[in-house]
């Protein structure tokens, strides 16, 4: 899942369920170690009465389970960023990553980042004259 | 709404490199963290 991205942009990760942590133990030494040949390299929380779940409003009481909730937190403890999806989709790491690296360059530089924006591409500045003014600076059918 | 807000604590039991050990959000803090829930465990996706 990008492991190795996040660590290089230094992100801790976390993951929770409301399996136990024997399950979670099972689950890495039967299955997920196999997957990615090494042990799962961050805590795997256990939320057995859904408590954390209903914090974060990812808790479905119908089935029981979190659906998949996505919290990118910065080092404030404000969360930037979340996604929420039902359970028979898979999330997308590159996004994930992208959206990490935006967030990092802003609060690094105050820029902001435009529609589409990947590393690299052209970031914005914000002043009272770029308002009407950002179709001077950025194209979308180039820079988007 | 939960973005732009500060991320609620937690405290919990966790499974991280062979051991059983406590894992509270706050000792995060200072750092980049992305928190992920899923459905549960051997799902496939």
């Amino acid at each position: 899942m990008g492991y190795d991205q996040l660590q290089a942009l230094g992100v801790e990760v976390l993951s929770v369920s409301t399996d136990s942590v024997h399950s979670h133990k099972i689950w890495n030494e039967t299955e997920l170690s196999k997957m990615i040949g090494n042990d799962v390299p961050f805590p795997m929380v256990s939320d057995q009465n859904g408590a954390i779940g209903k914090l974060y409003d990812v808790y479905d009481e119908a089935s029981g389970i979190n659906v998949r909730g996505r919290f990118l937190i910065d080092p404030e403890g404000i969360i930037q960023a979340a996604e929420i999806l039902t359970p028979p989709v898979g999330r997308n790491p590159a996004e994930l990553i992208r959206q990490i690296k935006a967030f990092q360059h802003h609060q690094k530089t105050g820029e902001v980042m435009p529609s589409g924006w990947t590393e690299g591409k052209k970031t914005l500045k914000p002043s009272p004259g770029l308002t009407g003014n950002v179709w001077r600076e950025w194209d979308p059918r180039k820079d988007g | 709404m939960l973005v732009t807000k500060h991320a609620p604590n937690f405290t919990g039991s966790a499974f991280y490199q062979g051991k059983y050990k406590k894992v509270s959000l706050e000792d995060y803090r200072g750092k980049w963290v992305v928190l992920c829930f899923y459905p549960g465990d051997f799902t496939y996706v």
